[in-house]
């Protein structure tokens, strides 16, 4: 009778629970950057938990016990080990533990080459850029993708406003600050597509500023960098060509980069392989040929105030050519 | 209680008040009623009636104009032969001007439109401003079409100073512009057929076969693509593209007539006039760089990538337009006057990205470009040549 009672209560708790898992949690950790920031977690969920319910039986005892029990809460004893010698003990292994975990001091992926990574942070999208060994880089935006099992450092600043980089389950929040360049280095240990949202409120469409980490097995990576490094592929049917003509003619390129065409803007996101990537707009849209179509023409009703262009002037058949060959752009 | 005054006395004397307006009252519905007030034109108003409405009239206009600032006119020749093109169209018929007697039709309006010359040193610049903007009640005197053009209106202002001093030839020169030269007999015009269109109305201020736009403030029409001139003068029709001075032209002409007029001047050949631009301000490398290459940080795309030979040609090409005229349509564009349509609001959202500044040097680039000694098609080639190579690659 009594589990009857209680097991509404269990499954609403389950259901409510459920809801902290998923790709952008810092509930379910995918590398060891964001374990330990959940173990550190965990210590202080069920330490508070534990030294409040102590808190509470004290108080209970105060109250209702008996005089003699009562007269030794009162007495100096009780205020000299509650009052300082269990703060003491307990907050100083807490701090050198908190120190230890969270790796400050010697980072202990430093031994390996990581890969380098810069991501800066515009309003409302996120600016990447890849570096190899060579220091040549490449542009890409709005999406991250990183081997996994080998550190990535991530260079992280701002062309503008503060922002935040959050990724929560890879790593602890990182502000990128107006003339400034933050560093956090990661890893992840399992394939996986994770979301990472802005942290720092930078304006009206701050909460449309989010993005995809993709953590792809080592061999995978290296054959997706050799794509994303290279030109963009020719168009290969005449929707497609039409559509390069028509970004080109109605001045696309003055914003954006299509890297191999006469696309040379860096106002905007590099699309040099937009049509690989999972979302469109700094995650706000699933990237489907009709989806880019939208955006070109509804961006500022989707992102208000974003700072593309409105081109509503564009005719039907010119958005459908212009999309059909920016999606064809893997 | 007043002294002096008993209650019932008070009441008396407002009892005699409220009868003697209900009288009144009564008295001019009775009048308007029987239909005895003579409205007809040609009856003219008694000298007394006369001298009252002159005096409320200038009263209204001074109180009226207090607050506007009136910008530096001195002789400005770009806004005066702006001003005269539209005088000759839209101000000659009712006020005539230097050789051309006022239309007899016009003439027997009440009040009779005034010879202006004799009137325009009465009022200030700022009184001339009101007066052309807004129109006036009860005379016929229309507002200008467009309520936020004020930079048009200035044009008509600096004009009209120049009004009082002008011979009829000089005023020929000026109103007729280009189309002096072409100015035929009415019935050459009728018989000619409608095989070329009559571009003396374009003429006025823009260019012909032979010659350029008469004033700084006026685009270049030759070698325009002919879906973009064409469009704006449907633009300018139905008011999605204001301007006084281009609305009542545009609304006049049919859908054939456009296209005629769009076909004539994209089929000329650009940069025929080596009249040079007087106010360039030395600031067109700048200006070169935004437009090449634009402002990455200030999200302000290249002007060449909508605007340079190979782009559509529903965007105008602006190498060559004068200066003056495009830093104005910028500004229009940023202060959302040219925001009407899908494409002006590509256009607007740029501009109000750009600083004033900004906008000069970028003017002052396509201004100079007037001056190139190439042949058109060899400068076509040196300003696109970037371009070409990168669609080659």
């Amino acid at each position: 009778m009594r589990f009857l009672r209680t097991c509404p209560a269990l499954i609403a708790t389950a259901v409510i629970l459920s809801g902290c898992g998923g790709d952008q949690s810092v509930l379910s950790p995918f590398s060891d950057n964001a374990r330990t920031v959940n173990v550190l977690s965990n210590v202080l969920f069920i330490g508070g938990f534990l030294i409040l319910a102590v808190v509470i039986v004290l108080a209970g005892l105060a109250a209702f016990g008996g005089a003699h029990l009562r007269r030794r809460l009162a007495g100096e004893n009780a205020v000299v080990i509650g009052g300082l010698v269990f703060p003491l003990v307990t907050l100083t292994p807490l701090l050198l533990y908190g120190y230890a975990l969270l790796g400050a001091g010697p980072n202990p992926l430093d031994g390996q080459r990581p890969l380098k990574v810069t991501v800066i942070g515009e309003q409302w999208w996120w600016r990447v850029i890849y570096t190899d060994s060579k220091g040549d880089s490449f542009e890409s935006a709005n999406e991250l993708r990183i081997p996994v099992g080998r550190p990535v450092k991530l260079s992280l600043t701002t062309a503008d406003v503060i922002h935040s980089f959050w990724v929560p389950n890879l790593a602890g929040k990182v502000d990128m600050i107006p003339g400034r360049t933050n560093t956090l280095t990661l890893s992840a240990d399992t394939p996986g597509v994770f979301r990472g949202q802005c942290a720092e409120y930078c304006g009206g469409a701050h909460a449309l500023m989010a993005f995809k980490v993709v953590a792809l097995p080592a061999k995978e990576f290296a054959t997706w960098l050799d794509v994303e490094q290279s030109q963009a592929r020719e168009p290969r049917s005449q929707v497609e060509r039409e559509g390069l003509e028509l970004f080109l003619a109605n001045g696309c390129g003055g914003c954006h980069s299509i890297r191999g065409t006469a696309a040379r803007g860096t106002a905007g996101p590099d699309l040099t392989h937009v049509g690989g990537r999972k979302s469109l707009a700094a995650g706000v849209l699933p990237n489907t040929a009709e989806s880019i179509a939208r955006w070109i023409r509804d961006n500022q009703e989707i992102k208000p105030e974003n700072r593309m262009l409105p081109y509503r002037s564009l005719e039907p058949g010119e958005l459908s050519a212009i999309s059909s060959y920016l999606s064809s752009l893997r | 209680m007043i002294p002096g005054f008993s209650t019932p006395r008070l009441r008396a004397l407002g009892s005699w008040i409220v009868g003697s307006l209900v009288a009144v009252i009564c008295a001019a519905l009775l009048f308007a009623w029987s239909g005895l007030y003579n409205i007809a034109a040609s009856s003219g108003h008694l000298a007394m009636t006369r001298a009252f409405l002159e005096f409320g009239m200038r009263n209204s206009v001074r109180t009226q104009s207090a607050m506007i600032e009136a910008p530096a006119l001195d002789d400005d020749v770009d806004r005066v032969r702006l001003g005269a093109g539209h005088y000759q169209g839209g101000c000659a018929p009712c006020h005539g001007a230097p050789g051309e007697p006022v239309n007899p039709i016009a003439e027997h309006m009440l009040p009779p439109p005034p010879t202006l010359a004799p009137h325009v040193k009465s009022w200030q610049d700022k009184h001339l401003f009101w007066i052309v903007k807004h129109g006036m009640k009860y005379t016929g005197m229309p507002a200008w079409a467009s309520q936020n053009r004020d930079d048009e209106v200035w044009a008509v202002v600096a004009f009209l100073r120049r009004l009082p001093d002008l011979t009829p030839e000089e005023y020929r020169d000026l109103a007729y512009g280009n189309a002096s030269a072409q100015r035929r007999p009415v019935t050459a015009l009728l018989s000619s057929g409608s095989d070329t269109p009559d571009i003396a109305a374009c003429a006025k201020c823009h260019g012909t076969k032979s010659a350029g736009p008469t004033s700084n403030l006026v685009p270049r029409l030759a070698g325009q693509s002919e879906p973009y001139l064409a469009q704006a003068l449907r633009d300018y029709a139905d008011n999605s593209r204001q301007s006084g001075i281009m609305e009542p032209i545009a609304a006049e002409l049919d859908e054939q007539t456009v296209k005629a007029v769009a076909a004539y001047y994209a089929g000329l050949r650009r940069n025929q006039d080596p009249r040079p631009e007087p106010s360039l301000t030395g600031e067109h490398d700048a200006g070169e760089k935004i437009a090449r290459d634009g402002v990455a940080d200030e999200a302000i795309p290249s002007c060449l990538s909508c605007h340079g030979e190979n782009a559509a040609e529903r965007y105008p090409r602006l190498a060559g337009q004068p200066q003056r005229y495009l830093a104005l349509q910028l500004r229009l564009f940023r202060s959302g006057v040219r925001a009407n349509t899908e494409q002006a609001r590509t256009m607007a959202a740029i501009a109000k990205r750009m600083s004033d500044r900004q906008i000069e040097q970028v003017s002052a680039y396509f201004g100079s470009l007037r001056s190139f000694s190439l042949q058109p098609d060899e400068r076509d080639a040196a300003l696109t040549a970037p371009e070409k190579q990168g669609a080659n690659q």
